[in-house]
């Protein structure tokens, strides 16, 4: 990838040389048409003397009215190059030991702050993942807006609040004056990430950085943004670098693509290409890990062995070993594919509603409630999976507490085995277990794992260090991690990893029910092919019930036998996974399955 | 690192030597910050001083020799000087020192317990129990110290029990609200969620989970609090209502220098320098502590 050409540029720049001689520069610099330009660009993070390289030497190009997307796992440096663009790193802590990078055909590298200045937020603009934080929680839309207009363009307020009405009206938001004096925390998640994107679009930018825009958002909240961010490029002719680890949203959006591994671009092309005939092994396996389009409960395919092991640390995925707990007392597993619907129901939900209170008296006594959980009605039979689909705020996470117990249902009942669970006993609170969303919240990162994974081993008895340790090393076998690093502690883990952990510690006390909350949606798509693949393994194994809550589609089609969808607080549609996702007989359930990007229908509609 | 072949410029920051010797001298600098040193051994002095005084002292602290009085700074036999009475400096500050020390660590492991029991009880606890806890900690907090300091010495009167105890008994509000804030987040996260889950009971939790996360913060309040004790305890001993009259500390020592401010500035000079030394010491430790808290967080709490 490296041309002879680049490799003379890029010895011509040396650190000392960037910063004093920027016209030498100039001349060297290729002419090109290109809004931006990387040219064979390395960048090493320096901390406390250690070197780590962030980039390895990538090249890349966008030009004019352009979508291209770029692709790859967390710590692939896509996020690095995006800031490097402004330079918006710390410069006492990078270094560059070689390449180019220019918009519009000047060298960014060699600006100083005040050149900077005019780029960032005028030529380019970015927008970032999570919009609560992007914009500041304490000014009115109106003087965040007003910041970035006045800074760049010499109108004055009455035009500048004409301008962001005008943009904000673009952004299709039906209310533009209220949002306008609205504080970001009156404002959704979807309506804050359209007011990023106008604030963006404000100053008339020739490129925006999108660095994964949507993936804090709702699956039908992301589908309108993306639209609205494509349609809004196209009109005014904007080039949009989209980073993002969804190749679903790339294939629907994105003209071309860079698909990033290690800091290294491993392969790009037109996005039909690369995503429809990848070549690079890294795509192929990216590809073959997402659940879509594959026989559901089939084993995935994760990204190859050597390359996780090489990029993470992290071990192939599976159960390696299956050393049956002492006195498990499981039953064996029964019939493999058929489980729905066989015997008694293991838990039921019967009429169950939650309400929070919503004001309160004087005397703290609350007056109103918001019902959360409206009379849902649910049954899950011994060793099947049930999802529960919906959007954030539909009240699934709400019915996943009541069901372990952290909070109590207002009215109906919750059964396990045909008993009320509303005295948790110690039998139910042993036999249900939950594995949560956020695998760096649920471990203490003071304990080493032993400890963790062994901790509901310690209710109400005393068991020997060495039982535990035993036990932890066991547990370790089971999910799929060294034995040997029962001793370590959370951080030293990966994401995936602290996630094993999490499920190994559910599994300690032997449940026959596990609550699975959204477990791999924080998770790289790679690592959540193997986090899958374990859960169902474990499903085969242990004749586990799993109640699984999630967001995202593809991955309850893959996992489930039967599905739930929940609105509003209020089950609309429920069945076998395969009718409800494929044949949705509910409107909402429909708006559902369209707004979820898929490869499929991004190849159809191009 | 040395993977990359990179044009010549890229040398500067791969070779080897450079990245070893950067390395060392970010180890150096680590163990070699003035401050913490400067904070070790004043530290270590002032332990010292605290726990083997009665071999360092001079003279007896309590017993003055007319004959020498005003003994000036560096006379023979009188190190720091004397007093009105002829009594040793020195030896007078060695034994305020122990009397402060002895002082403050009672009343700070006071205030270290109450405050830490009542902010984790708030914490666990939802509801009226910690709608009282905190209305409590702010009345607590709004009491003037000093006039109830004085009421207490007139019902209980002089002595270093009633001393401790009203600054153990007053000042603990500053402990109960970092645990209170720092348990109450803790109490938030998934791990307890998932512990609470597992049926694990209350007190594990709070002494498993929640405690040892507020612990590092404890440790730097204990330093700092510290300090502002040894503060409280000389303030209130020069205004006659800490340590019974006659007794050497810090506060009375000033309290009877005052009368002699011209002639002998050193009786003065002497309990002020060391109520400075040993009030930035304490606070050096504090930032000490707090830096290492940083550090071990850093890499820990992510």
């Amino acid at each position: 990838m490296e041309s002879p050409a680049s490799r003379v540029s890029a010895a011509a720049v040396s650190t000392f040389d960037r910063y004093s001689k920027a016209h030498t520069r100039m001349t060297t610099a290729p002419a090109s048409h290109n809004v931006l330009r990387i040219d064979n660009l390395a960048l090493h993070f320096i901390s406390q003397g250690d070197v780590v390289e962030a980039l390895k030497g990538i090249s890349l190009d966008i030009s004019a009215g352009e979508v291209v997307g770029v692709v790859g796992e967390s710590g692939s440096g896509k996020s690095v190059t995006a800031l490097n663009i402004l330079r918006l790193l710390p410069r006492s802590k990078i270094k560059i030991p070689h390449g180019t990078v220019s918009v519009l055909d000047r060298d960014v590298l060699t600006m100083n702050e005040n050149e900077l200045r005019k780029i960032r937020g005028g030529e380019v603009s970015m927008i970032f993942q999570e919009p609560m934080t992007a914009l500041n929680p304490v000014l009115r839309v109106r003087e965040q807006m007003f910041d970035v207009i006045m800074r760049h363009q010499k109108i004055t307020p009455d035009e500048a609040a004409k301008l962001s009405l005008q943009l904000l009206s673009d952004m299709k938001i039906q209310d533009p004056e209220r949002v306008f004096m609205a504080y970001p925390h009156e404002l959704s998640g979807g309506m804050r990430q359209r007011v990023m994107i106008a604030m963006a679009f404000s100053c008339q930018p020739k490129l925006i950085l999108a660095d994964e825009p949507t993936t804090a958002l709702d699956v039908t909240v992301q589908a309108q943004i993306l639209n609205l961010l494509k349609e809004r490029a196209t009109a005014t002719r904007t080039a949009v670098m989209l980073i993002t680890h969804d190749l679903a949203v790339v294939a629907q959006l994105c003209n071309r693509v860079y698909v990033m591994y290690k800091g290294k671009i491993v392969e790009h092309g037109k996005t039909r290409d690369v995503i429809g005939k990848p070549q690079h092994a890294y795509t192929k396996a990216l590809l073959n890990a997402l659940p879509e389009g594959k026989q559901p409960k089939s084993r995935l395919e994760t990204v190859a062995a050597v390359m996780i092991e090489s990029a993470t640390g992290e071990k192939p995925a599976g159960v390696k070993t299956l050393t049956p707990l002492k006195d498990s007392g499981r039953s064996a597993p029964q019939a493999k594919f058929v489980r729905f619907g066989r015997g008694q129901p293991i838990f039921e939900a019967v009429n169950a509603t939650v309400r929070y209170p919503k004001k309160y008296d004087f005397f703290g006594r609350p007056v109103s409630y918001q019902t959360a959980v409206d009379h849902v009605n649910l049954s899950l039979f011994e060793g099947e999976t049930l999802s529960i689909v919906g959007e954030s705020g539909c009240g699934k996470t709400s019915f996943a507490n009541t069901v372990v117990g952290l909070a109590s249902l207002a009215e109906g009942q919750l059964k396990y085995k045909g008993k009320d669970l509303k005295d948790h006993d110690e039998i139910t609170r042993r036999e249900i277990q939950i594995v949560f969303q956020d695998p760096q919240s649920s471990l203490d990162p003071r304990w080493p794992i032993w400890r963790i994974m062994t901790e509901p081993l310690t209710v109400g008895k005393k068991p020997s260090k060495k039982q535990l340790r035993d036990t932890a090393e066991e547990l370790c076998e089971m999910v799929g991690l060294d034995p040997h690093a029962i001793d370590r502690l959370p951080h030293e883990f990966s994401g995936g990893q602290r996630q094993r952990i999490a499920i190994g510690r559910a599994l300690s006390v032997h449940p026959r029910l596990l609550l699975l909350d959204e477990p791999t949606s924080a998770l790289d798509v790679s690592v959540q092919a193997q986090i899958l693949n374990l859960l169902l393994d474990l499903q085969d194994k242990f004749d586990l019930s799993y109640l699984f809550i999630s967001h995202n589609v593809a991955v309850v089609r893959h996992i489930s036998d039967r599905v739930a969808v929940m609105h509003m607080g209020k089950i609309v549609e429920s069945g076998a996974a395969d009718q409800v996702l494929s044949r949705p007989a509910h409107a909402y359930t429909r708006t559902l399955m369209d707004a979820v990007p898929t490869l499929e229908r991004a190849f159809a509609a191009a | 690192m040395s993977s990359v072949s990179a044009p010549n410029n890229a040398t500067e920051s791969i070779n080897p030597f450079n990245v070893i010797a950067r390395f060392n001298r970010s180890k150096i600098k680590q163990f070699t910050n003035v401050e913490i040193v400067i904070a070790f051994i004043l530290f270590v002095t002032i332990v010292v001083l605290a726990v083997f005084g009665q071999w360092l002292q001079t003279h007896d602290p309590m017993q003055g020799d007319l004959m020498a009085r005003f003994a000036a700074v560096g006379t023979k036999g009188y190190l720091l000087g004397s007093d009105h009475l002829g009594r040793d400096l020195w030896s007078r500050a060695v034994a305020g020192l122990q009397w402060s020390m002895a002082c403050a660590l009672t009343a700070n492991i006071i205030n270290l317990f109450i405050g830490t029991t009542l902010g984790l009880m708030a914490a666990e606890k939802e509801g009226w129990a910690r709608t009282i806890i905190r209305q409590f900690t702010d009345t607590m907090q709004s009491l003037p110290f000093l006039i109830v300091a004085i009421v207490v010495v007139v019902i209980v009167g002089h002595g270093f029990v009633p001393l401790v105890l009203t600054l153990g008994l007053l000042s603990w509000v500053v402990y109960m609200r970092v645990t209170y804030a720092e348990a109450s987040s803790i109490y938030q996260r998934d791990y307890v969620k998932a512990a609470h889950i597992a049926g694990v009971n209350r007190f594990a939790i709070m002494f498993g989970h929640v405690l040892p996360g507020v612990r590092a913060s404890l440790f730097v309040i204990f330093a700092f609090h510290f300090a502002g004790l040894l503060i409280a305890e000389s303030a209130l001993s020069f205004l006659g209502i800490g340590a019974p009259l006659g007794v050497p500390t810090w506060g009375n020592m000033l309290a009877e220098s005052r009368q002699y401010l011209l002639k002998a500035p050193w009786m003065l000079l002497v309990p002020a320098g060391a109520i400075v030394m040993a009030v930035i010491t304490m606070n050096l430790v504090g930032d000490g502590i707090a830096g290492l808290a940083r550090k071990r967080g850093r890499s820990i709490d992510v």
